[in-house]
């Protein structure tokens, strides 16, 4: 079967329309049965009536009175019909058929159709010629007496050629309402596939591309609006999704591959080294390859984890969390820690709506920002953990520190993978924090903003501090 | 400890058996999911160390399995897929405790210890009260008692001082209290954990001759009267 007609649109079509054919022949057969139906059945009763008028004259009055009767009927030229025959002679006493149609022998006492020829006259009464025309009629055996010997064979038909013609000329044009409403339901069962083919088509292909490699291709939108254009910004979303994985993939390997390589680098001189190095030099370079495979181990899981996150999977499931809760938590983890290092750790709070998100990522992200702030707020001496609503519903939680702050210039680098601005080279660290808390942002559909922090007791220069903060939008929870 | 380690790294389950041999335990190996299953089901030990992706029948499946057949063994997942939810799957095999890999020996060691541990304390109803030379923590009264005299100690102290105790005599990593004290599965970097620690020693143990906190090099902490 070619393809066209193997569409579903197609094959709805065509149910349609032998759904429709199933219709349009009840509505026929019922139409007929109210009409010509009727109408046959009224003529067969007006015959049967006649017939038993004819046949109470008969007894009444006798065959010459019948036969009076029936040549006068028979004058009035409607569609009419007698034959009054005399048995055994067979002669016509009366009647407008010429001879007796052969199917009335058959159909004794019973109603029968047949074809008898009618003179064609004109205005004036001349014959122009004779006509075929349908008729329908009993005859019936008059007898005078049950012994008697002589009989009569009375036909009463009318003639239904006019009916006939109608009916056909009806069921013709019935008929080919028909086929043409069928051949109308094909073509454009044809061409209903064709356009939903030509859309599916656009589909295939562009799977049929991103098969071959390009995962940039997406299906083409049409104007409709309708489901298939839904379905393709459906599938489209999908391949966003699908090449935002890819593409952090990539980056993770690319990183791996940056990131591991030096130190592997570092660790096989090191160990060729040691081969040639005493037994004091042998043990230096094991301990600081042990402690190389370390750092390098910790950068390995903190990529993982920012490549989960990213594919959305790491997140668990998204539950309304308190931010409070979160920030009391973590405030009163990381206390002890700042109280040591010599910061002063406040906790400001606000009644803030829940918001939907992974009570341990948000954590993770806030204990980021914490130990940022521990690490490079150098020369500070305050802390500031700070939940408060957001704009539209949502809520906010910020860590700010009085420290130097980051330059205008470094504010977009810092959210990048392995960026260690030059002032922080020296503190240990895998770069990778920052990108963590962006990952998480982004898997909580949150804001990550950099703003100045707390001024500085000193006012010092260039010390305008750093706040950095988490906006996340107004839940929706289903 | 008779330990059945399933873990399909021969030479990762090599260097991990070594060591807990070293600390004095039995260790049997198995290389995939189906052999560990039949050792499992064969063999009496005290806890099972259980690879998540493994050759022919999977971790999940083998503990299941196994806790079907009504084994209570206490088993830990160890894993290189250490996300929230597979944490959960985890734990809803039937498994006590998650470990992700890489991991270091000593945070296994330990972790084991403490399953075994669990097992040990489990018949014995429930404990209300531990105790550690003359230090002494009552879970009811919420009360902590060195010597005979109170100690004060906030919500969090008391919580991590119960789970030292709980595991006496027993390493106890940073992870461990950062997982069953503060319930997180990150790490926070800065070594928040150790300032907790030097709090509530200095609650326990600086007015006292004998300190019992101690920090295991390289490890974390214990909580012994021994030296």
């Amino acid at each position: 079967m070619p393809r066209l007609f193997r569409t579903t649109s197609f094959r709805f079509t065509l149910i349609y329309v032998l759904l429709f054919i199933g219709a349009v022949g009840v509505l026929g057969a019922v139409v007929y049965r109210v009409t010509f139906g009727a109408a046959e059945r009224q003529t067969d009763i007006t015959i049967n009536n006649e017939i038993t008028v004819l046949a109470d004259l008969f007894v009444a009055n006798g065959p010459g009175m019948l036969t009076r009767v029936i040549r006068q009927r028979t004058a009035w030229r409607d569609d009419s019909i007698y034959m009054l025959i005399g048995a055994p002679s067979g002669a016509v006493l009366a009647g407008n058929l010429t001879a007796l149609p052969p199917e009335a022998l058959e159909a004794e006492g019973d109603f029968f159709d047949f074809e008898f020829e009618r003179p064609i006259l004109d205005a004036a009464g001349r014959e122009l010629g004779v006509e075929k025309r349908k008729a329908r009629g009993k005859v019936t055996r008059f007898r005078a007496a049950p012994d008697a010997g002589q009989s009569y064979l009375v036909v009463v038909a009318r003639d239904i050629g006019t009916r006939e013609f109608l009916r056909d000329r009806l069921a013709s044009a019935y008929f080919r309402i028909i086929f043409a409403t069928v051949a109308l339901g094909v073509v454009i069962g044809l061409l209903f596939s064709r356009a939903l083919l030509r859309r599916v088509e656009a589909v295939n292909k562009t799977a049929r591309a991103i098969r071959a490699g390009d995962l940039t291709q997406r299906i083409p939108r049409t104007q409709a609006d309708d489901e298939l254009d839904h379905l393709s910004a459906n599938l489209n979303s999908m391949l966003d999704q699908i090449e935002r994985l890819m593409t952090g993939m990539r980056d993770v390997s690319d990183n791996i591959a940056h990131d591991l390589r030096s130190p592997l680098t570092r660790i096989r001189n090191r160990l060729t080294d040691a081969l040639k190095a005493d037994a004091a030099g042998k043990e230096a370079a094991l301990a600081a390859t042990l402690e190389e495979t370390e750092r390098m181990l910790a950068t390995f899981n903190a990529l993982l984890s920012i490549a989960r996150i990213q594919s959305g999977e790491g997140a668990g499931a998204m539950a309304p969390i308190d931010l409070v809760a979160i920030a009391e938590e973590m405030a009163e983890l990381f206390e002890p820690a700042a109280q040591d290092a010599g910061f002063a750790l406040t906790l400001i709070t606000a009644p803030t709506p829940l918001i939907k998100g992974s009570r341990e990522l948000v954590s993770q992200a806030v204990a980021n920002f914490l130990d940022n702030a521990l690490k490079y707020a150098a020369g500070g001496s305050r802390i500031e953990l700070k939940v408060e609503p957001g704009q539209g519903g949502g809520g906010r939680i910020s860590v700010a520190d009085d420290g130097p702050g980051v330059p205008e210039s470094d504010q977009d680098r810092i959210f990048e993978r392995f960026v260690r601005l030059e002032s922080s080279r020296s503190n240990p660290g895998s770069g990778l924090g920052l990108s963590l808390v962006a990952a998480i942002a982004r898997a909580h559909g949150a804001e990550l903003r950099l703003e100045d922090g707390l001024p500085h007791r000193a006012q010092r220069e260039g010390g305008r501090g750093l706040r950095i903060a988490l906006a996340f939008p107004a839940p929706e929870f289903d | 400890m008779r330990i059945l380690l399933i873990e399909d790294d021969a030479e990762a389950a090599a260097f991990a058996a070594k060591r807990l041999r070293e600390a004095g335990h039995v260790v049997d190996h198995a290389l995939d999911g189906d052999s560990g299953l039949n050792m499992a089901t064969a063999g009496e030990y005290d806890a099972y160390v259980i690879d998540r992706m493994l050759p022919k029948l999977d971790g999940l499946s083998v503990l299941s399995r196994r806790r079907e057949a009504g084994d209570e063994t206490p088993a830990l997942f160890l894993s290189a897929l250490g996300e929230v939810d597979d944490r959960v799957s985890g734990l809803q095999a039937g498994g006590d405790d998650y470990l992700v890999k890489p991991y270091a020996v000593q945070e296994l060691l330990a972790r084991v210890e403490a399953l075994g541990r669990r097992r040990a304390a489990a018949p014995t109803s429930v404990t209300t009260r531990y105790q550690v030379g003359d230090l002494e923590l009552d879970l009811l009264t919420r009360t902590v008692r060195r010597g005979g005299r109170k100690i004060d100690l906030q919500p969090r102290e008391f919580r991590l001082l119960e789970y030292l105790m709980r595991h006496a005599d027993q390493v106890v990593t940073r992870t461990m209290l950062l997982e069953n004290v503060w319930e997180y599965h990150f790490d926070p970097q800065t070594n928040v954990i150790d300032v907790h620690i030097s709090r509530l020693r200095s609650k326990i143990d600086k007015d006292f001759d004998k300190p019992l906190l101690k920090t295991v090099r390289g490890a974390g902490y214990t909580i012994s009267e021994a030296d």
